[in-house]
């Protein structure tokens, strides 16, 4: 009883933080309260589990309402050395092509859920992030994280998601397209990271092989450095690829700022790469996003994309405009809806589309 | 020296001027490209099921991601890549599925994963709209066929397609050409009497040959360093007193008039590495 109390105290003090000024699950968030991404997730490059910090603020900042009483508020740690989450997804898809019959569905966009096991706590742990559907369970992360000097410099080694500009949700995105760093294809080697005052920066050294065994023996190189200031942030990453295929060298510069209840996100990332057809292409992609908090629990999102996939051919390049609602009725709950416009090459179908979408998401 | 960020925290009228720059960029009008948005070929490639399936389905449908070293798995599917890395290429995500199983629509993880019933991951093209029964089905009837790279029947062993192509400009660093041919070569008539490479003096260079396990319509010509910046050119040799001939004895067609013997010439560049002083 004694130990509920404490954690509920332990919880309280740090809503109270997250209510002054916190940080939660995706990039907006970090820049709209002015944080670093491992305030709220265990893996100091955001994404998967959340910290008993960032589960705090889902259920008193993000919501618009918490239900349950204060014995009830899950940090994610249900045990001394163990923590655990998990996301959710559940769609329903519209999606209309030109010229060809549009298409709707449900589907379970994902379910996920992530161990860490804090062998040493603060110092040591075993983080696993275990995809359970669509399909059957494949592992997207697997590996050990060491901090040389808590909470300042850490080493981790295993299958884990490379630094490369922002950590979005939104895996198609053109930025995290063009990088083929996303949710979706980790690579295994090791990074180092350092977090000191208001500098966030990572550098990974992996088979630059997104998720193929290695073919080569040549390595990727990943960078990534933020200053994040608490009404505007910038950084910039770095990548590249040697591999038999040909050389791919990246560079990123991305940033935000806050304005009032807006947050604007901006993203342009350049490659060289010469393994993509025999000549290789130089290609680029931004992204604009601005974020309107319109109450507590409600946020109004407009993303505007552009890609250039060959800088030497003309009239090639797309777009992607996206208009989304996220509505966060309860703690651990959101209902997301919207939708996206693509606008390419008129011969291309598919790069004129419309999609939309509504989502239930859970998490924890 | 104490570098004060916050003095360099850009101004509302920069800010805005870089929002408005980002968000001024504009699709293109796709004039001159073909439907994968790349300039249109000066012959258009022969009409057969695979050369379709690349233009219909994986160059414009699938290349956003699945191009270059940061493919996913490793499946690269751009023009020239796509068919050496799917036919009788075991599966990453299921090692013990073939991506495409020739005769196997069933069993290839390629259909699977188009159809949604994968059992790894999400349906492709992921976050985008499913490919349509008649696009499906046609690669179903493709590999259902036995996958070949061509559409007519091979009565002549003839070279469906090389990487690099002909009179292309490869990357620095090249150190292998892939051949693959209409139908499964005899591996024991692949040999140095049956290709040649040779750079712009018309000197021999040194490289060797092999049928890669489980491909055996496909042969790789590997160099012991990767090619010097420069003009190449590899013979696929009909003639001569040990000519490549396939599994039925039939003799290349390397000239490609329909009957046994000749050769094939597939002149190629090497590009300099950047940076680098010629």
């Amino acid at each position: 009883m004694k130990r509920v109390k404490n954690l509920v105290q332990l919880a309280a003090a740090v809503a109270l933080f997250a209510v002054a000024g916190a940080v939660q699950a995706e990039p907006y968030l970090a820049a709209q309260m002015g944080l670093k991404c491992a305030q709220c997730h265990v893996n100091p490059t955001g994404g998967g589990l959340r910290t008993v910090f960032g589960n705090t603020f889902a259920q008193t900042t993000l919501a618009a309402k918490r239900i349950g009483s204060e014995e009830d508020l899950w940090t994610g740690q249900v045990m001394k050395f163990l923590s655990v989450g998990g996301n959710a997804r559940a769609n329903y898809n519209f999606t209309d092509v030109p010229n060809q019959d549009s298409t709707n569905d449900f589907a379970v966009e994902e379910a996920r859920a992530y161990l860490d096991f804090g062998v040493i706590p603060n110092r040591l742990s075993v983080y696993i992030d275990q995809r359970f559907a669509p399909g059957n369970a494949t592992n997207l992360e697997a590996n050990i994280r060491y901090w040389i000097t808590e909470n300042s410099i850490y080493v981790k080694a295993g299958r884990m998601y490379l630094p490369f500009g922002y950590r979005l949700e939104d895996d198609n995105a053109f930025v995290r397209q063009l990088s083929g760093i996303n949710m979706q294809a980790p690579d295994e080697g090791v990074e180092f990271g350092w977090e000191a005052g208001s500098w966030s920066t990572q550098v990974a050294l992996s088979n630059g092989t997104a998720g193929a065994p290695e073919a080569d023996t040549g390595k990727q190189i990943t960078a990534r450095t933020e200053y994040a200031a608490s009404v505007w942030r910038v950084g910039v990453s770095a990548l590249s690829n040697d591999t038999d295929a040909g050389d791919r060298f990246g560079a990123g510069l991305f940033g935000a700022y806050r304005l009032g209840p807006v947050t604007l996100l901006g993203e342009v990332d350049y490659f060289d790469d010469d393994s993509i057809g025999v000549a290789g292409r130089k290609l680029m992609a931004s992204l604009v996003e601005a974020d309107w908090k319109v109450a507590q629990g409600h946020n109004l999102k407009f993303t505007y994309e552009w890609l250039e996939p060959d800088d030497d051919v003309d009239e090639d390049e797309q777009t992607r405009t996206s208009v989304l609602y996220e509505w966060s009725p309860i703690q651990f709950v959101q209902l997301r809806g919207g939708v996206r416009f693509y606008d390419g090459i008129p011969q291309n179908d598919l790069q004129n589309r419309t999609q939309a979408f509504l989502q239930l998401h859970g998490f924890f | 020296m104490i570098i004060q960020f916050s003095k360099l925290l850009p101004s509302k009228g920069i800010l805005g001027l870089s929002v408005l720059m980002l968000a001024s960029c504009t699709a293109g009008d796709g004039s001159g490209l073909d439907a994968g948005g790349r300039p249109l070929p000066p012959v258009p490639p022969a009409n057969n099921d695979f050369q379709q399936i690349q233009a219909t389905i994986f160059t414009p449908a699938c290349t956003g991601c699945h191009a270059g070293a940061s493919a996913p798995q490793g499946l690269r599917l751009d023009a020239g890549n796509s068919y050496a890395l799917l036919v009788n290429v075991a599966s990453n995500e299921v090692a013990s599925l073939l991506r495409v199983n020739p005769g196997n629509p069933d069993t290839s993880y390629l259909v699977q994963k188009i159809q949604g019933n994968a059992a790894v991951g999400g349906r492709m093209p992921l976050g985008g709209p499913p490919l349509t029964q008649a696009q499906i089905d046609l690669v179903r009837g493709w590999i259902a066929a036995g996958a070949p790279s061509s559409a007519a029947p091979a009565d002549q062993l003839q070279v469906a397609s090389t990487i690099p192509a002909a009179t292309e400009q490869a990357a620095a660093g090249l150190g292998k050409l892939t051949i693959i041919f209409n139908s499964d070569v005899d591996s024991s008539r692949v040999s140095g009497n049956s290709f040649e490479l040779r750079d712009a003096s018309d000197r021999l260079v040194n490289a060797s040959v092999r049928v890669p396990a489980g491909r055996q319509n496909v042969v790789e010509v590997i160099t012991p360093q990767p090619l010097a910046a420069g003009s190449y050119q590899l013979s696929v040799l009909g003639d001569g007193p040990a000519p490549l001939a396939d599994q039925g004895g039939r003799v290349l067609d390397g000239d490609a008039d329909g009957k046994p013997g000749g050769d094939l010439l597939i002149p190629f560049d090497v590009k300099a590495k950047e940076g680098s002083v010629r």
